[in-house]
């Protein structure tokens, strides 16, 4: 068990491209710590150089009270999950996950508790015999975890480790992945582009895009207190609202479109800064659960068309139309995905026996307590 | 082949039997006419193959088995005969033959797949140039044997031969490689060994590229060096391949003609009479046709041997099935 400790790590390749920019990060022993990010952010070159399967181009890098920067991967005592698992072939489940503690010339029978420990563990017991091309994605992932337990690593690095399961067993296996951690208290680190799996697993959940860290925190304070636009939009789903607004008569009204919503002094003792903007345009953002579904003209309200009406069981999802412009953050979502929430569409959370259907004109009523207010410029976050 | 296979999957289809019978009906009719037409474009080829390979081959076995008279308009077949083969058991010059075509096509095969495997794994390791390297790599095997043989022969020979100066000028005197048997078996392989290693080392060139990666950092985290990584990784997963270039190139060793021919004519003596070099004497200078087939067909029949052993042991290994 060990802490890692990254300090101004870099990357940058020989054509001069710079991967990681400049990353501190320590991680605590025992912590789950969650890399997320859009594919191209450098979260998963992070990981291999913790890994060393990529050469650090600057700063440091601690695994425990060593700097292991210039450490063969094999003397790091670290253990890896590989996002297409990299079993080997050629080897039965019991070689596979002996495997490491075999080239560590680990006593025979001691291996044999081990894997076979490991193997209860992780239920693989009746497949121990078998070749991973016999095995389902689910158990080959199941044989990458017992092939990292099993030696007992300082540190787990896990590489979008549930990306090639199906949907129903990546909520299982996330589960199981954090009991095994639980028990076992060591280090890890989790690569996903997932932000739920980033939610629901970490200990704290560091969101990086263009080779740097934008915000590492809790899962709750990531969603709660985003530092900037891109973080707030990439995390939450679905993802939240943002649209160009004018503050008016100071701070006192803020101007969404053609409609205007009073800000409460909640908002403002949550938000001092907000002062200073008196009069001049902001951003605003607003998560889908905190639009409340009013009548139409009701004041504080956006006048909204709905285009499609969600149903999920437990609630209702509302996509509508407004006049408001909408913000969108360049690099957080897929082409189409952009292209689908272009001008003024939104979603709303609302409660599931509501009676709307596409095509009624409604109001929705933020909440201004938990309104997210961001400069137009930096894009950063207004508290 | 496409045909029979089609048939095939219809047999395991299990959906196949909830369809009504008309339907089943019909699918049979049209995998007939597909079958049909498979054969009639097909026959052409069959033809060829028929006329260029199955003919000699049987003809060959009935000269074997013949007693074969030679008169001045050619030659006649006098009744069934095993004496050709028996000459054979009991002739010590197709013994020998054997015993050094075996022992030719082992170590040289063996040589060949070491180094053509070390090759390719270094040419792996190159990050640019690798095709000029190939291009470089693959000029012995695409000369042809007979011209490359008769570069060795400069090389190896008595009197102007590279080799024998090379040698005299460091001060070992003048050996006569050619003409003195290991030296002449050792040279013929050094030739062999130099035109078909390229041919080895691209075939695992092109196994090595296909071998997954994450697998090689897996073994890095877990602990392998680079030599551990090799032979319990690189070497398990390539075996397939090298399967593959080893059959290659036992049924190619084992025919060897042209590289003996041309260097030595199966001298000094007969220490480099390779088994297709004893029947051509045997058949063309001795004109002892019935023998000389023997020695073809026995050959034929050893090295298919052979190979069906070697297949049946590295089965799943050729299927690729081990993957």
């Amino acid at each position: 068990m060990a802490t890692i400790e990254m300090s101004n790590m870099k990357k940058r390749y020989p054509n001069g491209a710079d991967v990681i920019r400049d990353v501190s990060l320590s991680i605590a022993e025992g912590e789950f710590m969650v890399l997320v990010g859009p594919s191209g952010c450098g979260k998963t070159t992070l990981l291999r150089m913790i890994a060393g399967l990529e050469d650090i181009t600057g700063g440091d890098l601690m695994i425990g009270d060593r700097r292991v920067n210039d450490v063969s991967p094999k003397d790091r005592d670290i253990a890896m999950v590989f996002q297409n698992y990299a079993l080997y072939p050629h080897m039965s489940v019991r070689d596979n996950i002996g495997f490491a503690l075999k080239l560590r010339k680990t006593d025979d029978g001691e291996i044999k508790r081990k894997v076979e420990e490991a193997a209860e563990l992780l239920g693989l017991t009746p497949y121990l015999d078998t070749k991973p091309r016999q095995l389902s994605g689910g158990q080959r992932q199941r044989v990458a975890m017992g092939r990292a337990i099993v030696r007992e690593p300082s540190v787990f690095l896990m590489d979008e480790p549930l990306s090639n399961l199906d949907a129903k067993l990546r909520v299982k296996m996330r589960s199981e992945i954090l009991k095994i951690q639980r028990r076992l208290g060591v280090a890890t680190v989790y690569v996903t582009h997932d932000q739920t799996e980033a939610m629901t697993m970490g200990d704290r959940v560091a969101v990086l895009s263009k080779g740097d860290i934008l915000q590492c925190d809790t899962p709750q304070n990531l969603y709660d207190h985003p530092v900037d636009q891109f973080v707030a939009s990439f995390i939450g789903s679905p993802s939240i609202n943002m649209y160009s607004a004018q503050l008016s008569e100071g701070a006192k009204f803020l101007n969404i479109g053609g409609e205007s919503v009073e800000l409460t002094d909640v908002a403002h003792i949550s938000h001092p800064s907000l002062a200073s903007y008196a009069n001049s345009r902001i951003t605003v953002g607003i998560r889908p659960e905190d639009l409340e579904l009013v009548d139409k003209g009701t004041p504080n309200s956006i006048t909204a068309t709905v285009e499609l009406v969600e149903a999920l069981g437990s609630e209702l999802l509302v996509h509508f139309n407004t006049d408001a412009k909408a913000v969108v953050v360049e690099g957080v979502k897929d082409e189409e995905e952009t292209i689908l929430e272009a001008s003024g569409a939104g979603v709303a959370r609302i409660e599931p026996r509501a009676s709307v259907k596409a095509g009624d004109i409604i109001g929705l009523r933020p909440n201004p307590a938990v309104m997210h207010f961001f400069d137009v410029n930096t894009e950063l976050a207004i508290y | 082949m496409a045909v029979v296979e089609v048939a095939d999957e219809a047999k395991v289809d299990p959906s196949a039997k909830q369809k009504p019978k008309v339907n089943k009906q019909f699918r049979d009719r049209n995998q007939i006419m597909l079958a049909r037409l498979g054969w009639r474009f097909t026959t052409p080829a069959l033809v060829i193959v028929g006329a260029i390979t199955i003919f000699p081959v049987v003809f060959s076995i009935v000269l074997s088995l013949s007693n074969v008279n030679i008169t001045g308009n050619g030659f006649q077949l006098q009744g069934f005969t095993f004496s050709n083969y028996s000459l054979l058991i009991h002739s010590s010059e197709w013994r020998y033959s054997l015993g050094f075509t075996v022992f030719y096509t082992f170590v040289s095969v063996f040589i060949e797949v070491v180094l053509g495997t070390a090759f390719a794994v270094l040419m792996e390791r190159l990050s640019k140039g690798r095709g000029p390297m190939m291009a470089l790599l693959l000029l012995p095997w695409s000369i042809i044997t007979v011209i490359s043989a008769e570069l060795w022969q400069y090389v190896y020979q008595g009197t102007y031969g590279v080799l024998q100066y090379l040698i005299n000028s460091v001060g070992f005197g003048k050996p006569v490689i050619l003409g003195t048997p290991t030296p002449a078996i050792i040279a013929m392989m050094a030739a062999d060994i130099w035109k078909t290693t390229p041919f080895v080392s691209v075939i695992v060139l092109a196994g090595l590229v296909m071998l997954p990666s994450d697998v090689f950092e897996a073994a890095s985290v877990d602990g392998c060096t680079p030599w551990q990584s090799f032979w319990k990784i690189t070497f398990p997963l390539l075996r397939p391949t090298l399967s593959i270039a080893v059959l290659f190139r036992i049924l190619q060793a084992f025919g060897v003609f042209d590289l003996p021919f041309v260097l030595t004519s199966g001298g000094p003596g007969t220490s480099t009479t390779s088994l297709a070099i004893l029947g051509y004497k045997v058949m063309f200078d001795n004109l002892q046709f019935g023998p000389g087939s023997a020695v073809a067909v026995s050959a034929t029949l050893l090295v298919l041997i052979g190979c069906l052993a070697f297949l049946r042991a590295f089965r799943t290994q050729v299927n690729g099935g081990d993957l």
